[in-house]
C-alpha cells in the first residue's frame, strides 16, 4: 500500500468521522433529554407488548425524532434501559432511521422521477425492521442484549417480569443507585427526576464511548473502501440477483448515513436493477461497518450476527420480489 | 473516603476528552479542510457540533468539583479510554486530510448523473469541466460541441489503457461517496502530466472515435494552453 492510498483512507476517515459525530451528538442530546424528562421511563414500559404492533410503534417513533442510524443507537439504548418493550426498540433502532422526515425527503430529492421509491424505501424499511423485530427475541434477552445494557434495563422491568435473583446486585450487593430504582420499582413510587448534573454526566460517557465505537468503525468502513475498488461490485449491475448482493456489500462498506445515502445511490442508479438500488437504501441504515461497533454497545456478538444475517436475508428478499415486479 | 485530587477524578477525564473532541471539530471547521472532505451544506453542522460539545465538556468540568465527584477516581479502563481519545484527536489535528484525488477516482465508477439541461444556458467558456460532463450526459451528440471553446480546471485522472483525462470529484455528502467526472484530452505531444497535477486548461473541443467502443465518438478537449495550478480552496464539485 503506497503512500498515496494512505493518504487517501486518513482522509476517508476524517470525512466519515465529522460527518457522523454531529448526528451522534444529537442521539445523545435526544437520549439525555428522555432520561431527564421522563425518568424511570413509565410511558416506554406502556408502550405496545404485541409483536407486530409493537415494532409498528417503534417504527413510527423515527418521524418524532429526526436521527440518523449514528444518533439512532443513544435513543434506541434509552428506550431499552427504560424497560420499553424489546420488540419497540428493536422496530424504533431499526426502522427509525429511514422513517423519519429528513431522510424521506433526502430520498424525494434525490429521486423525484422514481416515485415507487418513496413508497416502497419506508414500507422496506418497516417490513425488515419487524422482520428482524420478530426474529431477535427468539434469542433470550440474556443471550441478546450487552451486560450493562441488560442490568439497568432490569432495574425498571415490573417484578412480575424479572425476578429479584436476575437483578444484579439487588438491594444489598448494589449501589444507591440501583437500590433506589429497585426500591421505587417495587413500591409503584414515581421515580425522582435526576438532577441536572447527572443528565450532563450521562451524556458526557455516552458520548465518549460512542464515539470511540464511531472512531473503529470509520477506520475499518474508510480502509476497506479504499482496498475494494467500486467498480468490481458495480460491474455485475445488470444480473438481478447478483446487482442486489453487490449493492448490498456496497451500502455495507460505504457506510455513509441514511440522511445523504440517497444522493449517492443517485451516481449509480442508472446502472444497477431497482431491485438492487432499494437493497442498497434498505440495508445501510440498518447494518454497515460503521455501525457495527455502536451496535456491539447494544448486543451481544451473537445478537450482532443474527442481525446482520436477518438484514441481509430479508434485504435480498425485498430486493428479488422488487426486480420480479419493476424489471 | 479521602478526596482524590481534581486531575484524578473520573469527571475530570471525562471534561478533558468532550474538550478534545470539541476541539477537533471546532479546528476542522476553521482550518479549510472541510472544503476537501465534505459538501459545503453540511460545514456547519461541524463548529455548532464543537460549540455544543465545549458546552458539555465546561458543565462536565463543573461537575467534577462536586462533594460526589471528589471522592470518585478514575479507573483504568475511564483512563485507557480518555487516551485513545486523546490520541485520536491529537493525530486528527496534527495530520491534515491530504487525499490522492486520482487513487481515489481510480477506485470509482465515474458519475453518470445527466443535469436538467440548464447547462446549456451557459455559454461555452463559463462551463466548468462537472458542467461539461453533465451536459455530455444528458446530451450524448458530440458533434453539437465541436468547435465550442473550452476554459476548464481539473486534476489529471489516469484511465488504464487510454491517455489521461482531465477529472473532477463530486460529492454528495462527503469524500467516502466522490465520484469521478472526467474528460478526455488530446495531451501535447512530450511527457504526459503526472496524476494528481492540478491544471487550467483552455482550448477546443473536438471529436474524435472512441478506443474503448469502436464505431464510436467521443468529445476530447484539444488543449491551446495549459497551465498548473495549486489545488483549489474548494476542490469538490457538488
Amino acid at each position: 500500500m503506497g503512500p498515496a492510498r494512505l493518504a487517501t483512507i486518513w482522509a476517508l476517515f476524517q470525512g466519515l468521522l465529522l460527518e457522523a459525530l454531529p448526528f451522534l451528538l444529537i442521539g445523545v442530546l435526544i437520549s439525555a433529554a428522555a432520561r431527564w424528562l421522563a425518568p424511570g421511563g413509565r410511558w416506554l414500559q406502556r408502550l405496545p407488548r404485541h409483536p407486530l404492533l409493537g415494532p409498528l410503534t417503534g417504527a413510527a417513533l423515527g418521524f418524532a425524532l429526526p436521527a440518523c442510524e449514528c444518533g439512532n443507537v443513544p435513543v434506541a439504548r434509552q428506550l431499552m434501559v427504560g424497560g420499553a418493550p424489546m420488540g419497540t426498540a428493536l422496530g424504533f433502532l431499526f426502522a427509525a432511521p429511514v422513517l423519519n422526515p429528513i431522510v424521506l425527503a433526502g430520498t424525494w430529492a434525490a429521486f423525484p422521477d422514481q416515485p415507487w421509491l418513496l413508497v416502497a424505501r419506508p414500507l422496506g424499511a418497516v417490513a425488515v425492521a419487524v422482520g428482524l423485530a420478530l426474529l431477535l427475541p427468539l434469542l433470550p434477552e440474556g443471550e441478546l442484549l450487552q451486560a450493562d445494557l441488560l442490568a439497568e434495563r432490569r432495574l425498571v422491568q415490573p417484578l412480575k417480569e424479572v425476578s429479584l435473583l436476575e437483578r444484579r446486585g439487588g438491594l444489598v450487593g448494589g449501589g444507591l443507585q440501583e437500590a433506589q430504582a429497585l426500591a421505587r420499582a417495587g413500591s409503584g413510587a414515581s421515580p425522582l427526576r435526576p438532577p441536572l448534573g447527572e443528565a450532563v454526566q450521562h451524556a458526557a460517557r455516552e458520548f465518549l464511548e460512542l464515539a470511540l465505537l464511531l472512531v473503529m468503525g470509520c477506520l475499518i468502513a474508510a480502509s476497506v473502501q479504499s482496498l475494494v475498488p467500486r467498480a468490481w461490485l458495480l460491474a455485475v449491475g445488470g444480473a438481478p440477483t447478483l446487482s442486489i448482493l453487490a449493492l448490498m456489500l456496497l451500502a455495507m462498506v460505504v457506510s455513509v448515513c441514511s440522511s445523504v445515502d440517497a444522493f449517492l445511490a443517485l451516481g449509480f442508479a442508472a446502472q444497477v436493477t431497482p431491485g438492487a438500488l432499494l437493497a442498497f437504501l434498505l440495508l445501510g441504515p440498518v447494518i454497515d461497518l460503521k455501525l457495527v461497533g455502536l451496535l456491539g454497545l447494544l448486543f451481544r456478538p451473537r445478537g450482532l450476527i443474527l442481525t446482520t444475517a436477518g438484514a441481509c436475508l430479508f434485504v435480498l428478499l425485498i430486493g428479488q420480489w422488487i426486480n420480479l415486479w419493476r424489471l | 473516603m479521602p478526596t482524590v485530587p481534581l486531575l484524578r477524578r473520573a469527571a475530570t477525564w471525562r471534561a478533558g476528552a468532550l474538550a478534545l473532541w470539541a476541539a477537533v471539530m471546532l479546528h476542522s471547521a476553521f482550518d479549510g479542510r472541510l472544503h476537501l472532505l465534505l459538501r459545503a451544506m453540511y460545514h456547519p453542522l461541524v463548529p455548532l457540533t464543537g460549540v455544543l460539545l465545549a458546552a458539555l465538556a465546561l458543565l462536565q468540568l463543573r461537575q467534577a468539583t462536586t462533594a460526589a465527584e471528589q471522592r470518585r477516581p478514575g479507573t483504568k479502563r475511564q483512563g485507557l479510554a480518555t487516551a485513545a481519545t486523546a490520541l485520536v484527536a491529537l493525530l486528527v489535528l496534527a495530520i491534515p486530510p491530504a487525499p490522492s484525488f486520482a487513487d481515489l477516482a481510480g477506485q470509482r465508477p465515474p458519475d453518470e448523473s445527466a443535469d436538467d439541461g440548464l447547462s446549456f444556458v451557459l455559454p461555452p467558456l463559463e462551463r466548468s469541466l462537472t458542467d461539461w460532463v453533465r451536459l455530455l450526459a444528458s446530451q450524448p451528440d458530440p458533434h453539437l460541441f465541436a468547435g465550442d471553446p473550452v476554459r476548464i480546471s481539473g486534476f489529471v485522472l489516469p484511465v488504464e489503457g487510454q491517455s489521461p483525462q482531465i477529472a473532477r470529484l463530486r460529492v454528495r455528502c462527503c469524500l467516502a461517496d466522490a465520484s469521478p467526472v472526467g474528460l478526455p484530452v488530446r495531451w501535447p505531444r512530450g511527457p504526459v502530466p503526472a496524476a494528481d497535477r492540478w491544471l487550467a486548461i483552455e482550448g477546443t473541443m473536438a471529436v474524435e472515435p472512441d478506443p474503448a467502443a469502436s464505431g464510436r465518438e467521443r468529445l476530447v478537449v484539444v488543449p491551446q494552453r495549459i497551465r498548473p495550478i495549486p489545488r483549489p480552496r474548494r476542490p469538490l464539485e457538488p
